[in-house]
């Protein structure tokens, strides 16, 4: 077990209102394995106020990922600078959930938000790759290739909708089809939806960068 | 006013703060959140031009003189809108309330206007509160901060049962614009604090209202738009949208801009400086100045002079009833122009 396998589990920790990878948007400050097999991961944020509910599920996926990694012995991942850190950080030690971290302050766990923000990383997605397809109404998920169409699989599959390659390639976020007559209204709501994501992974580029004099990586 | 290519803008800047952020003003024991609040919006200021940022010094605290020259001097701004935003939990004298905006006001009273706020959490004595406040600073406008900490709260929304009071209270005294500042925390917290269907749900039950929805409800932006398009009374403040995409990421600010004159359109769309995170001066201009890039845009409806007017202060003044002199009007509204054309029609 080395560190770039680590890195590698990581990689598959997505910031969920982002819909990126938590190592691509360089939400990962350090990440160290002793020879003990004993691995700590520190984490940050743009700001000290990002959402404490995406800031908890990020850092309990990357406690969840790293512990799923075959070698690997005590795991301590510790989000730095936060407005809630001290509440995430207690929890996500002890492997509790989000209510362990805000007792009282909750309704539920953290799985609705997680759903509604996997369609909408869905949607946009689809958003995407719409433009270049000829016949979106005939088009099957086989019939696209390329990251936005493996990240759609693995969000449907994530979302219990059909990912196999005869299902069609544009859906709903609930996982009805788009019918003909609403696929360019659907097509100019993807598109937005696209461009939200996309701009909100830019600002949180711009702010990580002025916060911690990370260097400029193309968005 | 500000003059371009033989054409006069009339700005009325309709986001903009006057605070005390200086470590003097930190509640003990909440010195954390109040470093951290002013540090995350000092973060901000870096996305505007180099030559515009300040020292975190001076961002914490800056002079009424500072105030006046970037903001009318330098920043061409003729009417704004001073947002308060208390947060007192963290900061003993608030961070910017209106008392303090109003003595700020007070050295350029016909260029400025005092808008209020509420805290629904804060029942009886806090609409009680706002009846005062409308009386001592003449109320059109609250703005509500729903991430604000209060006792133990970590938020709310507009649609809350306990909120509706504040809302028939604001109807009663002739409040009618509502901005909507989210952030990052409501009760409970397992739940997106920016959704913006509590907007929808307000806006719906009180026509008589205006909700303007400040920084365009980023990060939440086609929420908002599609609310937008389904209420008459729903407003873009484009706070943080121009300040912070406009210099750092012009392409996603030009993808941004084509979807909200697609959706909300010109007519609805309002300029906001949010200084003091970013100087107005920067924005007026490079608003004015703006085009799309290049022709990859072509989906989206242009921008021209009229448009820019409107969004730069046409819009807002209408909302708040302030008068626009003549020569800064749009042609067709024009006290004489008007008549003139009923004559034609009629």
């Amino acid at each position: 077990m080395t560190k770039d396998d680590v890195l590698a589990a990581l990689g598959t920790v997505y910031d969920p209102e982002l819909d990126e990878p938590i190592t691509a948007l360089r939400f990962v400050a350090s990440c160290e394995v002793a020879a003990s097999g004993a691995v700590d991961v520190r984490l940050r944020l743009p700001t000290p106020q990002c959402a404490p509910n995406f800031a908890f599920l990020m850092a309990a996926d990357a406690r969840d990922a790293v512990r799923s990694v075959p070698g690997v012995g005590a795991v301590s991942v510790v989000l730095e600078d936060h407005y809630t850190g001290a509440e995430i950080n207690a929890a996500v030690a002890s492997g509790g959930g989000f209510g362990d971290a805000f007792p009282g302050e909750v309704e539920g766990e953290l799985d609705a938000l997680r759903t509604l923000f996997r369609r909408k990383a869905l949607v946009a997605r689809q958003g995407r790759l719409m433009a270049a397809v000829q016949d979106p109404a005939a088009a099957r998920l086989g019939d696209l290739a390329g990251p936005d169409a493996g990240r759609c699989r693995e969000l449907r599959r994530e979302l219990g909708i059909d990912a196999s390659d005869d299902a069609p390639a544009f859906v709903r976020g609930d996982g009805t089809p788009v019918p003909v007559s609403e696929l360019p209204r659907f097509a100019r709501m993807a598109s937005l939806t696209a461009t939200s994501l996309e701009t909100n992974g830019g600002v949180c580029r711009s702010l990580l960068q002025v916060r911690y004099g990370t260097e400029e990586v193309a968005a | 006013m500000y003059r371009k290519d033989g054409k006069d803008y009339f700005i009325f800047d309709s986001h903009l703060h006057f605070w005390d952020a200086s470590p003097a003003n930190w509640v003990k024991g909440q010195e954390e959140y109040a470093k951290g609040w002013i540090e995350c919006f000092h973060a901000y200021q870096g996305l505007g031009p180099a030559e515009t940022h300040w020292s975190i010094e001076k961002f914490m605290k800056y002079s009424a003189e500072d105030f006046e020259k970037d903001v009318f001097e330098d920043g061409h701004v003729d009417v704004c809108i001073f947002q308060p935003t208390y947060l007192k939990e963290w900061y003993a004298d608030g961070f910017n309330t209106s008392e303090q905006d109003a003595v700020m006001a007070a050295r350029n009273p016909e260029k400025s206007i005092v808008n209020g706020r509420f805290d629904p959490r804060d029942g009886d004595p806090g609409l009680h509160q706002l009846e005062e406040d409308h009386a001592k600073f003449g109320l059109k406008g609250v703005k509500l901060y729903t991430a604000e900490w209060n006792s133990g709260s970590r938020g709310y929304k507009l649609s809350d049962d306990f909120a509706q009071p504040y809302f028939e209270k604001c109807i009663e005294l002739g409040i009618k614009n509502i901005h909507v500042h989210k952030g990052p925390t409501i009760w409970p917290l397992d739940k997106d604090a920016f959704d913006v269907s509590d907007v929808d749900k307000v806006a719906t039950r009180y026509q008589e209202l205006n909700f303007i929805v400040e920084h365009v409800g980023l990060p939440r932006i086609e929420d908002f738009c599609f609310m937008a398009t389904q209420e008459r009374n729903v407003y873009a403040g484009l706070a943080v949208v121009i300040g912070g995409l406009m210099h750092a990421r012009p392409r996603f600010f030009a993808k941004v801009m084509g979807e909200l004159l697609f959706w909300v359109g010109e007519d609805k769309m309002l300029f906001g400086a949010d200084y003091a995170i970013w100087e107005p001066k920067w924005q007026v201009e490079g608003l004015v100045d703006w085009d799309y890039p290049d022709d990859t845009f072509s989906d989206y409806p242009r921008l021209g002079v009229d448009g820019k007017k409107k969004i730069l202060g046409l819009n807002a003044a209408k909302l708040y009833d302030v008068e626009v002199p003549a020569e800064l009007r749009l042609a067709g509204e024009e006290p004489a122009a008007r008549e003139a054309a009923q004559l034609v029609e009629s």
